[in-house]
C-alpha cells in the first residue's frame, strides 16, 4: 500500500515529517518498508505560458512557441503540436536538468535559436500522457514556479508492508485512524454528499441480489450526462503517487475512492446494461465472460457474477466485463459499491489468476458500513469533476448482519500475559485513542466494542496486542521463564548423526546440503529401472521446474551435481558427504505421510589426501569410502557388516559392493559406471556410496568395555605371500585366523603389491602377525609352530611364501 | 699430608684441562678417583696418622674428592658437546616447512549454526524435537490458525503434493505435534530445527531453507519471558553487547506477535548498507501462542500461556559469517565449504 504523504494529510495531520511518521508506524506494527520522494528534482524547469504558437519557418513538423516564464520571454522550438496559446506548460530553461542527467541548453534548430525546451510528462519522469505531447499544466499554475514543486515531486511516499490482518490500512482513511491512535490527532473525513438531480433512479433501474451470502451488500448510483476525458492533473498525480495508472475520469475516481476508503468500486456503462438491470447471481455452468483484460473466461456455479437481464457483465469483486466497459463514448454510468464474500472472491481471483487491488481488498473483507460512504463519495466526485448529473436516489440492498461486536478484557490478564504492569488508566487511554468504545463492567473487567473497521480484533489477546504495541514493545521488560527442570539431551539418533558427521569430517570429508527435490530424469540417467523402489516418486504438484519436480529417493543426484560443479571450478579433489532425508510413499498418490528416512551418501573423486610434501596422494576411490564407513562401524561397535560383490545399476560392474548387516542390505559403495559418468558430464572417475542409517543406529553401542592389558610380551612376525588375485583378501585373513589358533592376537595387512616383481595374475600381500598368550611369555619354538601352521594354511590356498 | 693433597689437586686439574677425549678423561678419572686411584690410596693411609691430625686431613681429602667429581662432570659435558658438533648440523631440519596436517573436512556452515543454536537452547532447558518435512495441510496450516481460503496463507507460498499434503512451509507444525503428544503435561520447552520449503526462488529466497522453531508453554509464560529468552539468545550468538528490538507484527498462530531485530552486527547500530541505515537487522518472528492454537493442541488457554519463535538459519549464518549470497549454501562449492574449517 503506497501512502502519498500530502494526500494522507488531507485526512489527518500527524504533526511530523513523513520519515518520523514512518518510524513511529514501523515500531507500532505497520511496517513502512521505505519512504521515497515522488519525483526527481528538476532544477531550472518552471511554469510558462504560451504566448504565441507558430510554425517553424524551415520545418513544417516543428512549431515555434513563445513562452512567458514570469518575466522572461523565451522562444522555443517544439516538436509537439498540442500547445495552444494560453496553455501553461513546463519550460526547461537553458541550463536546466531533466531526469537521466539530460542537460538543456540553448541550441539552433534548423536556423532558429531555441532557448530551452517544452516538456512532455514523460520527459519530467512521469508515466503519463504520450511521448510527443507537451504536458499541459493546470490553468491556475503561477508563472515561473519550479515545476517539480508544482507537481509535488517533493512529496514523500510511504510504502506500507501490511500484514494480512491489517486490511483496515488498505485505505488512506484507515491509515488515518492508525495515525490518530499513534499521535492523538483527529481524523477529518472527506465530503461525500453528492448533489442529486434529475430522475429518480428507482424508476428505471432494477437491482436484484440472488445470493446474499456471497453478496451481503450491494449499492448502486447512476450518473448521467458524463463526458469521459482525462481526470484533472492533480488527481492523476495523486494516483501516480499511489502507484495507480490514470485512465479516464470515471475510472480514476473509482480508484481514487478505493484508495481513500479501501472499498473497491466499479462503473458500468449504463446504456450497455440490457434493461438497465443488475442481477448479482452465480454464473451458470458454461457461461462465458470476456473480462476487461480481453481474456475469455469460462464460468460455473462457483463464480459470482454481476449480470444484466441477458448476460454476465463482470466477475464480482474481481474484474469487470469488456461488454460494459467505460469508453470515450460513455454518457451514463452505474456505480457499484458492494461487499462480497471474501472466501469466494479469493477462490475466484486465484482460479483465474487475477489478483487485483480490488480482489486483494475483498478477500480480506471490506467494512460493510463503509460501502455506502464510498458509493456516495464516488458519486460526489464524479458530479464535481466530470460535469455529470447524479440522479436522485440510491439503491442499497443490505443483508449484512455484521454489527460492532463486544470483546471482554481483563486488565489483570493483560499484565499476566505481558509479564509487566500497565496501569488500568493507561489501558483505557490506549483503547480510546484507538477509537474503541468501552464500558467498565467491574474492577477487573472492561467491555470493549469493536467497530467494523477493525475486523482483526476478535479476542482478548488481540486487544492485548493493541495495548502493548501502543504502550511500546520497547517498554516490555526482559525476564526468563521459570519452572520445572526437564531432561534436554538430544535424542540418540540425533547424537549418532552428529558422531557420523564428526567422524567423516575427521576423515577429510566436507558436508554438503542439496535440495530435497530432484529432477526425475536423473534416475533414468542412473539407469534405475523396473520395480526399483527408488522410482516410487512423490511428485510436487507445482514445482518451479523439472529440476525440482519430485522428492528424492536417493541423495546421489544432488552430490553428483555438486561434484560436477566443483570440477567446473577446477576443484578436482573432493570428498563429500550429505546426511539427509529420502521420501518413500506408502501409496501413490499419497494418502498418508510418507516414510522419511535418514540416508548417508558419500562421494570421492580426484586425489586424497591433497597433494603435499609429506605423504603420497592417490586416486581416491572405493577404499577411502570403505575406510570412512569402517571407522563409523567401529565407533558404533558394529560387527558383522558384509560386503557382497554386486553392483548397482549405475556402478562399475567389478568395483562395487553391496553392504549387508545381519544379512540385510543397507547400502552400497561403488565407482560410478563410466557410461553413467559420461551421462552426467563427469570427466573424472567418481566413487559413491549410500547407506541407510536406521539399521546402524539400532545396533550402535557407544559404551566401550575395557579389556585387561596384556600381562606378557607379544611376539611379532611378518609374513608375505604371493597368491592368485582370484583369492580375495578376506579369504586369506580368514585362513590366517583359523590356522593361528589361540596364540594369534592380531593380523594387519601392511603391504599389497601387484606388478613386475610378481607373476601376472598374482599379487603379493604382507601381513604383520602378533602372537600372545595370557599364560606366559611365548618361546621361539611355540611362535614358530604357530607361524608354520599359518604358512601351511596359506600354501593350501595356492599361495607361495615370499622371503 | 696436606701438602700431598695439594699436589694431587694441582696434578688432577692440569690433567683434566689437557684431556682431549672422553676416553682419556675416563682414564684420568680412574687414575685419580678409582678404587685404586691416587686419592683413594691417600685416604687409606689416613689410619696411620696421629689421631689429632686425622679429622683435619680427612675432611680436606673428602672436600677434594667432591671438588674433583664436579670437575670431571663439567669437563665430560664439554668433551661430549665437542664430539657431537657435526652430528647436530647433519640432523638440522627446516622448521619453516609446512607442518603435516591431518586432512580434515568440515561440517556445512548451516550445520555449524544449527548446532550452535541447539547448544544455546539446550542450555536454557529446551529439548530438541523433529517433525516430518512432508506435512498435512492440517498441521502446516489449519491447526496453526490459517483457515482454508484465508489471505494469511499468502504469507507462505507452498509446494503441494496433493491438496491435503504439502512440503512444510515452516517448522511450526512441530509445535502442534509436540503439544498434542504432551498435553496436558507441563512444561513444554522445545526447539525444532529442520528444512522448510516455500515457492520462492530469487536472489534472496531459496525454495528450500532451514528454520529453528522454539516453543515454551507453561502456567506463567509471559511476553517478557519471550523477550528475555531472545535477548539471551542474541547475545550468545552474536556477542554480549547485542541489543534486540521487538516490532509488532502478525502471525496467525501468535498473539501478540513480533518481528525481532538485533542491533546491526556490522555497524553496531550506527547505520550501514547491510542494515539499510536502520542500525537493526531482522532475524526472527515470535509471539505468544494464540489461544486457539493452544486449544487445538489440547491445552486450556485459560490455564496456560506460551511463547513461540521461528528463525531462519541461513539468515543467521549469513550475518554471523558475512555470507552475501544465499545461493552459496546449496551449490556445495568447495571453495565456499573450505572456508569454515
Amino acid at each position: 500500500m503506497q501512502v502519498p504523504y500530502q494526500w494522507l494529510k488531507e485526512y489527518i495531520d500527524p504533526g511530523m515529517s513523513a520519515q518520523q511518521l514512518a518510524d513511529l508506524m514501523t515500531l507500532s506494527g505497520i511496517e513502512v518498508g521505505a519512504v521515497e520522494r515522488f519525483g526527481p528534482e528538476l532544477p531550472g524547469v518552471v511554469v510558462g505560458q504560451a504566448k504565441k504558437v507558430e510554425q517553424h519557418p524551415g520545418r513544417s513538423n516543428l512549431t515555434l512557441v513563445e513562452v512567458d516564464t514570469g518575466g522572461d520571454i523565451l522562444n522555443i522550438v517544439c516538436g509537439a503540436h498540442n500547445v495552444k496559446v494560453g496553455d501553461k506548460v513546463p519550460v526547461a530553461r537553458p541550463g536546466s536538468k531533466l531526469p537521466g542527467e539530460r542537460l538543456i541548453e540553448e541550441t539552433k534548430l534548423y536556423g532558429v535559436l531555441s532557448s530551452g525546451m517544452l516538456c512532455s510528462a514523460q520527459e519530467l519522469g512521469l508515466e503519463l500522457g504520450a511521448e510527443d505531447e507537451i504536458l499541459i499544466l493546470e490553468e491556475d499554475a503561477p508563472l515561473g514556479v519550479p515545476v517539480d514543486r508544482l507537481l509535488g515531486f517533493d512529496d514523500q511516499i510511504l510504502f506500507l508492508e501490511l500484514t494480512p490482518n491489517r486490511s483496515d490500512c488498505l485505505g488512506l482513511i484507515g491509515v488515518a485512524h492508525e495515525v490518530a491512535a499513534l499521535t492523538g490527532a483527529q481524523v477529518v473525513f472527506p465530503p461525500c454528499e453528492p448533489v442529486e438531480s434529475g430522475r429518480q433512479l428507482h424508476d428505471f433501474i432494477q437491482v436484484t441480489v440472488k445470493d446474499s451470502e456471497w453478496c451481503p451488500r450491494y449499492t448502486a448510483r447512476v450518473v448521467v450526462e458524463i463526458t469521459i476525458k482525462k481526470s484533472p492533473l492533480w488527481m492523476q498525480l495523486r494516483l501516480l503517487k499511489a502507484g495507480i495508472r490514470p485512465i479516464s475520469n470515471v475510472v480514476d475516481i473509482t480508484n481514487y475512492v478505493m484508495w481513500e476508503y479501501g472499498q473497491p468500486l466499479h462503473a458500468f456503462d449504463l446504456e450497455l446494461l440490457t434493461d438497465s438491470e443488475i442481477i448479482v447471481r452465480r454464473a451458470t455452468a458454461g457461461e462465458v465472460l470476456i473480462t476487461l483484460d480481453g481474456v475469455k473466461r469460462e464460468l460455473d456455479t462457483e463464480v459470482l457474477v454481476i449480470a444484466d437481464s441477458t448476460k454476465a457483465v463482470g466477475l464480482a469483486g474481481v474484474m469487470g466485463g469488456e461488454n460494459t466497459e467505460i469508453t470515450e463514448t460513455t454518457k451514463a454510468i452505474l456505480i457499484e459499491a458492494a461487499a462480497f464474500n471474501p472466501k469466494n472472491i479469493r477462490r475466484t481471483a486465484r482460479r483465474f489468476a487475477l489478483p487485483s487491488e480490488a480482489s486483494q481488498r475483498f478477500e480480506k473483507g471490506v467494512n460493510h458500513d463503509a460501502v455506502l460512504d464510498a458509493q456516495n463519495r464516488a458519486a460526489y466526485l464524479i458530479g464535481e469533476l466530470t460535469g455529470g448529473k447524479v440522479l436522485q436516489g440510491l439503491i442499497d440492498i443490505n443483508s449484512s448482519m455484521v454489527k460492532p461486536w463486544p470483546v471482554q478484557l481483563k486488565p489483570s490478564r493483560v499484565n499476566k500475559i505481558l509479564g509487566m504492569e500497565i496501569a488500568q488508566e493507561e489501558i483505557i487511554a490506549i483503547l480510546s485513542k484507538l477509537g474503541l468504545p468501552l464500558k467498565q463492567v467491574d474492577e477487573d473487567q472492561l467491555l470493549v466494542t469493536v467497530p467494523l473497521r477493525r475486523p482483526d480484533l476478535i479476542i482478548e489477546e488481540d486487544l492485548i496486542e493493541e495495548i502493548v504495541r501502543l504502550h511500546g514493545y520497547d517498554r516490555v521488560p526482559t525476564t526468563l521463564p521459570r519452572g520445572e527442570l526437564t531432561q534436554n539431551r538430544e535424542s540418540m539418533p540425533e547424537r549418532l548423526k552428529t558422531m557420523v558427521r564428526n567422524l567423516l569430517v575427521s576423515c577429510g570429508f566436507y558436508e554438503c546440503i542439496t535440495y530435497s527435490f530432484i529432477n526425475p530424469a536423473n534416475l533414468n540417467r542412473l539407469r534405475i529401472a523396473g520395480d526399483d523402489p527408488r522410482l516410487r516418486l512423490i511428485s510436487v504438484q507445482n514445482p518451479f521446474s523439472e529440476e525440482q519436480a519430485v522428492m528424492r529417493t536417493t541423495l546421489l543426484p544432488g552430490l553428483l551435481k555438486a561434484a560436477l560443479q566443483n570440477i567446473s571450478y577446477r576443484e578436482l579433489n573432493m570428498q563429500l558427504f550429505e546426511l539427509g532425508i529420502v521420501y518413500y510413499p506408502q501409496k501413490l498418490p499419497i494418502i498418508s505421510l510418507p516414510e522419511e528416512t535418514e540416508r548417508l551418501t558419500l562421494l570421492v573423486s580426484g586425489l586424497a589426501p591433497e597433494p603435499n610434501w609429506v605423504v603420497p596422494s592417490r586416486q581416491a576411490g572405493f577404499y577411502e569410502i570403505k575406510g570412512a564407513l569402517e571407522l563409523i562401524f567401529k565407533r558404533f561397535q558394529i560387527e558383522g557388516v558384509n560386503y557382497l560383490d554386486r553392483a548397482e545399476p549405475f556402478t562399475h560392474p567389478t568395483r562395487s559392493a553391496q553392504l549387508l548387516l545381519d544379512g540385510k542390505l543397507f547400502g552400497f559403495i561403488g565407482e560410478l559406471h563410466p557410461d553413467v559418468a559420461v551421462d552426467f558430464g563427469l570427466e573424472q572417475p567418481v566413487t559413491i556410496a549410500e547407506i541407510e542409517l536406521a539399521p546402524l543406529f539400532s545396533k550402535a553401542n557407544l559404551v566401550p568395555r575395557m579389556v585387561p592389558l596384556p600381562r606378557y610380551p607379544a611376539a611379532n612376525r611378518d609374513l608375505a605371500v604371493v597368491v592368485s588375485k582370484e583369492v580375495c583378501a578376506a579369504k586369506l585373513e580368514e585362513a590366517i585366523w583359523a590356522a593361528g589358533g589361540e596364540l594369534l592376537d592380531a593380523v594387519r595387512l601392511f603391504d599389497l603389491y601387484e606388478g613386475k616383481q610378481v607373476p601376472a595374475g598374482k599379487r603379493s600381500l604382507a601381513y604383520s602377525l602378533v602372537f600372545r598368550t595370557d599364560e606366559g611369555t611365548l618361546t621361539e619354538a611355540e611362535v614358530n609352530a604357530a607361524q608354520n601352521k599359518i604358512e601351511e594354511a596359506l600354501l593350501g590356498l595356492g599361495a607361495t611364501l615370499r622371503s | 699430608m696436606l701438602q700431598k693433597l695439594k699436589e694431587l689437586e694441582n696434578e688432577a686439574r692440569l690433567k683434566v684441562k689437557n684431556a682431549e677425549s672422553l676416553e682419556a678423561l675416563k682414564e684420568i678419572k680412574i687414575h685419580i678417583l678409582g678404587k685404586k686411584g691416587e686419592l683413594t690410596t691417600l685416604l687409606r693411609s689416613l689410619a696411620a696418622l696421629d689421631p689429632e691430625e686425622r679429622p683435619k686431613v680427612g675432611s680436606a681429602a673428602n672436600a677434594l674428592r667432591l671438588e674433583l667429581e664436579k670437575l670431571f662432570i663439567s669437563k665430560e659435558q664439554v668433551l661430549l658437546d665437542q664430539s657431537r658438533g657435526d652430528k647436530w648440523s647433519i640432523e638440522q631440519i627446516d622448521i619453516t616447512l609446512p607442518g603435516r596436517q591431518a586432512s580434515l573436512g568440515q561440517k556445512h556452515p548451516l550445520t555449524l549454526i544449527t548446532d550452535e543454536i541447539k547448544e544455546i537452547f539446550i542450555g536454557l532447558g529446551f529439548q530438541v524435537a523433529h517433525g516430518p518435512e512432508i506435512e498435512s495441510d492440517y498441521y502446516n496450516y489449519e491447526a496453526l490458525n490459517f483457515p482454508a481460503d484465508h489471505p494469511a496463507r499468502d504469507m507462505q507460498d507452498s509446494f503441494y503434493i496433493t491438496p491435503q499434503y504439502l512440503l512444510r512451509t515452516h517448522t511450526s507444525p512441530v509445535q502442534i505435534r509436540v503439544m498434542e503428544k504432551l498435553a496436558p503435561a507441563l512444561p513444554v520447552r522445545i526447539i525444532a530445527p529442520g528444512k522448510v520449503f516455500r515457492r520462492d526462488d530469487d536472489a534472496t529466497h531459496s525454495p528450500m531453507f532451514h528454520q529453528v522453531e522454539g516453543l515454551a508453554v507453561d502456567r506463567d509464560i509471559t511476553f517478557a519471558d519471550l523477550k528475555g529468552t531472545l535477548l539471551l539468545f542474541a547475545r550468545e550468538m552474536f556477542g554480549p553487547e547485542q541489543k534486540i528490538r521487538l516490532r509488532p507484527s502478525f502471525f496467525p498462530f501468535t498473539e501478540p506477535s513480533a518481528e525481532v531485530d538485533i542491533s546491526c552486527i556490522i555497524c553496531e547500530g550506527e547505520g550501514c548498507r547491510v542494515c539499510s541505515d536502520t542500525g537493526w537487522l531482522e532475524i526472527l518472528g515470535a509471539g505468544m501462542v494464540h489461544p486457539r492454537v493452544l486449544e487445538i493442541a489440547g491445552y486450556d488457554p485459560k490455564q496456560v500461556t506460551g511463547f513461540a519463535f521461528g528463525m531462519g538459519v541461513e539468515r543467521i549464518a549469513m550475518l554471523k559469517y558475512g555470507i552475501a549470497d544465499l545461493r552459496l549454501f546449496f551449490t556445495n562449492d568447495l571453495r565456499f565449504l573450505k572456508q569454515f574449517v
